[in-house]
């Protein structure tokens, strides 16, 4: 249908709005090229390209490879060895025992690092180089830390504790100084002008606004490490990394179905667990 | 009050002190066989620390290797996360099953290290880099998947309303009005989840899936630590190296 | 552009929130093609309700809505989203991608259109850039086309909205508040993009506003609500002092007038 013929005063109007939309001409633009953009994308095709292509891969093995899976799957969980459980379990719990031991280390060890490393705590001299062996630590996969400490004195489960701590220094120093520079400074000064030593500065001034955000980078950690000492235990630790890799060298597929499903349920739980400790710990309230 | 909060201070350092006791004793401390091995091992320390540069040419490979396995993964792993994570969000799946569902099965995915889906892998697909690749890319879905749909579940909502009231379905109102507000983000935690396989995958091998961590292995059974110290100089460099560049990136990619 | 428009017809539509709370209740209302329909009230009157039933983005709990040869609440599925692609909509907000370009946010009014795989792509045909870009010429801001939405200001963007909604080529247009986050001399040049389209291109327009001026200087025809009933319903002449009294349940304050916040 064709438009109704608009009233008198809104014509007036849109002349108006004509003529000063017509002052400013509005021509289509053309297409940017965006030439630093199509650059970027060009040199990641390229290198994921490259990456495919030279590989070592027989990639027709990936033809089989759904169905085999499916086949392991099926030994694995059709169904798993529920006699293997209590075995299972304690296995768990002495990775999670790793775990738990190397955390605590770790803290010991991070915490009076990280208040060194911290501006205006530490001297300069003090705080770059402990920075820098944070980030050093942090570079190294804990499993390579593991396989040093291996190479010096043989693993065990305490070796392995000791690997998760060594590891667990990077990031806790790390995430330690960040959290107490980024501290409100009112508390600290207050301290020090009360006439606090440096210990009793750091313990009222600066530790209880940083405490929450700390405890749970703590809790975090050991998150992280729970699944840390399971790797271990794959190169010889203990736990329960190395009676799965046992069991998978030997292929007993339904005691290795069991062992999946300990590691996923255990880790889950102690997820949900931590992660709700830590809504608590920074929000106040349990959700 | 605050006699309350000290008593629930100290018992919650009690605790903490019970459980930390208790792992003492399942991993059974040793501190007097650990100084004893350590003063023996202090010739071994030593040569830790003088890596022999000659074997260079020979690790070039392995090196080589463990950069194709965690390029690999991560294309794979980001290309495969991406459409999961739209799956994963309450914001663009208006099926709440399928989200709990997906959530579900990438919570259990992502809760298997690496490393142990290697150990199983090599003896299903063979050793290699291949099953390298397999586990890397299994935990780095699991990843993506996880910061994506956050990020997707904090997007705001108005565009995509305003894309399904022009009449679009899920899939395009999804693709036009959400995928350009977490494009950056994505690009970013993809940047992240490279970092995180280049770590790995200098490890993967240690348990048979190719890369650096076979060469690691093959020195160690032979107590060669001139030339482990090297490999672990390279592993330094590399992931350092591609923590700078990622970091910088990152902070262009979010500005 | 040959936009055929079509009537609207609500006949006793209620919506009910779960939880009990009544948005409409009893609404019987035609609105004929080509119409340019100002819905006004109080806020919580129930405006947002009305004007988002049409399009199905507010579900009804009761009676019909018949746009053109479609029923509501009957379209589900496809047929909900082709009588969507028919109906343009303006929101207070923009609701742009603002990370995209202007162009591609003009483009969402091609998505039921174009085949997936350019949709998934962003490949646009020719044909659909070409009516994106004719859309941004009518709103005046075709020299925006590759700057991101985010970098406009607030009137540029509710142009840019208005320019998708064109790209659909719709029968109706709705505005949800669309000058309510805009100064008063941006308010009036995108009321005047409203108007020019209900004028030039004979479509519809259904606007919910909450200022009175605006609402009786543009809407050939007043709608007003309160507590989810029609209580009025004439020409802006209509619509004295007695009139809005009853609309709002007060007599009317600077708050409910555009020039007078302008003042302020």
């Amino acid at each position: 249908m064709s438009a109704a013929p608009p009233p008198v005063r809104a014509n007036s109007r849109q002349d108006d709005d004509i003529r000063a939309r017509a002052a400013e001409p509005r021509v289509r633009p053309s297409r940017p090229r965006r030439l630093g953009a199509r650059l970027v994308s060009l040199a990641i095709t390229a290198v994921v390209v490259l990456a495919f292509w030279s590989v070592d891969i027989d990639w027709s093995q990936l033809a089989g490879f759904p169905a085999n899976l499916l086949r392991y799957l099926g030994l694995m969980f059709l169904p798993p060895d529920l006699s293997t459980l209590p075995s299972a379990f304690e296995a768990t719990v002495l990775s999670v025992q790793m775990a738990w031991l190397g955390t605590v280390i770790g803290i010991v060890i991070s915490l009076p690092l990280s208040f060194l490393a911290t501006a205006g705590v530490g001297p300069a001299w003090v705080r770059w180089p402990l920075r820098g062996l944070f980030s050093l630590l942090r570079a190294v996969p804990e499993v390579v830390i593991a396989v040093l400490i291996l190479s010096v004195t043989g693993l065990t489960a305490f070796t392995g504790a000791l690997a998760i701590a060594v590891g667990s220094v990077g990031t806790l120093g790390k995430w330690g100084y960040e959290a107490m520079e980024g501290a409100e400074r009112g508390p600290v000064e207050a301290v020090r002008a009360a006439g606090g030593s440096t210990v009793q500065t750091l313990r009222w001034g600066l530790w209880p606004s940083t405490a929450p955000e700390v405890l749970a980078f703590w809790l975090y950690r050991f998150e992280i490490n729970v699944r840390a000492s399971a790797i271990l235990g794959l190169i010889g630790a203990g736990g329960i990394g190395k009676v799965l890799a046992d069991n998978v060298q030997f292929r007993i597929w339904d005691a290795v179905g069991t062992l999946l499903i300990v590691v996923v349920v255990v880790t889950v739980v102690i997820d949900l667990v931590s992660g709700a400790l830590r809504r608590k710990i920074i929000t106040g309230a349990w959700r | 009050m605050k006699p309350r909060t000290a008593w629930k201070g100290l018992l919650v350092l009690a605790a903490v002190a019970a459980v930390t006791v208790w792992a003492g004793f399942g991993v059974e401390v040793d501190v007097g066989a650990l100084i004893k091995n350590f003063s023996n091992a202090a010739d071994k320390i030593v040569l830790l620390t003088q890596p022999d540069y000659w074997f260079f040419p020979e690790t070039l490979a392995a090196l080589a290797q463990t950069l194709q396995m965690a390029v690999i993964a991560t294309a794979v792993g980001a290309a495969v996360g991406l459409p999961l994570s739209f799956l994963a969000s309450r914001v663009t799946d208006p099926n709440r099953p399928l989200v709990a569902g997906t959530r579900g099965i990438m919570n259990v995915v992502r809760s298997v290290p690496d490393l142990l889906y290697a150990a199983i892998l090599v003896t299903i697909v063979g050793t290699g880099a291949l099953s390298g690749v397999i586990a890397l890319v299994l935990f780095n879905v699991g990843i993506v998947v996880k910061l994506i749909s956050e990020a997707i579940d904090a997007v705001d909502r108005g565009p995509l309303e305003a894309a399904l009231a022009t009449g679009a379905t899920w899939v395009r109102a999804d693709r036009a009005a959400v995928l350009p507000q977490i494009l950056p983000v994505y690009a970013s935690q993809t940047l992240y989840v490279l970092e995180l396989n280049v770590r790995a995958s200098t490890v993967i091998g240690l348990v048979g899936g190719g890369g650096l961590g076979i060469l690691i292995d093959q020195v160690r059974t032979f107590y060669r630590y001139h030339q482990l110290s090297l490999i672990i100089l390279e592993i330094l460099v590399v992931v350092l190296l591609l923590e700078l560049a990622s970091s910088y990136l990152r902070k262009r990619l979010v500005a | 552009m040959d936009s055929t428009s079509v009537d609207i017809t609500f006949r006793g539509v209620g919506v009910s929130y779960p939880g009990g709370v009544r948005g409409l209740q009893d609404i019987d209302l035609r609105i004929p093609a080509g119409e340019m329909v100002a819905v006004v009230g109080l806020s919580g009157a129930g405006k947002s309700t009305l004007v988002r039933t049409i399009n199905g983005l507010v579900p009804i709990t009761e009676g019909e809505i018949v746009v053109g040869d479609r029923h509501l609440p009957a379209s589900r599925g496809r047929e909900l989203r082709e009588l969507r692609s028919e109906i343009g909509m303006v929101f207070q907000s923009f609701n742009l991608a603002r990370r995209t370009t202007v162009l591609n946010n003009v483009l969402m009014g091609r998505l039921h259109t174009a085949p997936t795989w350019r949709t998934l792509l962003g490949a646009w045909s020719k044909e659909d850039v070409e009516l994106a870009m004719q859309a941004l010429e009518r709103v005046g801001i075709v020299d925006k086309a590759y700057v991101k939405a985010g970098n406009l200001s607030g009137g540029q963007q509710q142009r840019v909205a208005i320019a998708r909604t064109l790209a659909q080529q719709p029968k109706i247009v709705l505005a949800d508040e669309p000058v309510a986050s805009l100064d008063p001399p941006t308010s009036h040049t995108v009321m005047r993009d409203l108007e020019r389209i209900n004028a030039e291109l004979g479509i519809t327009v259904v606007i919910n506003l909450h200022f009175l001026d605006l609402a009786r200087r543009y809407g050939r025809r007043l709608i007003g609500l309160r507590g989810g009933k029609i209580v009025f319903d004439g020409t802006g002449e209509d619509a004295d002092e007695q009139v809005f009294a009853d609309i709002y349940g007060r007599s009317l304050t600077g708050e409910d007038v555009l020039e007078a916040r302008a003042q302020l």
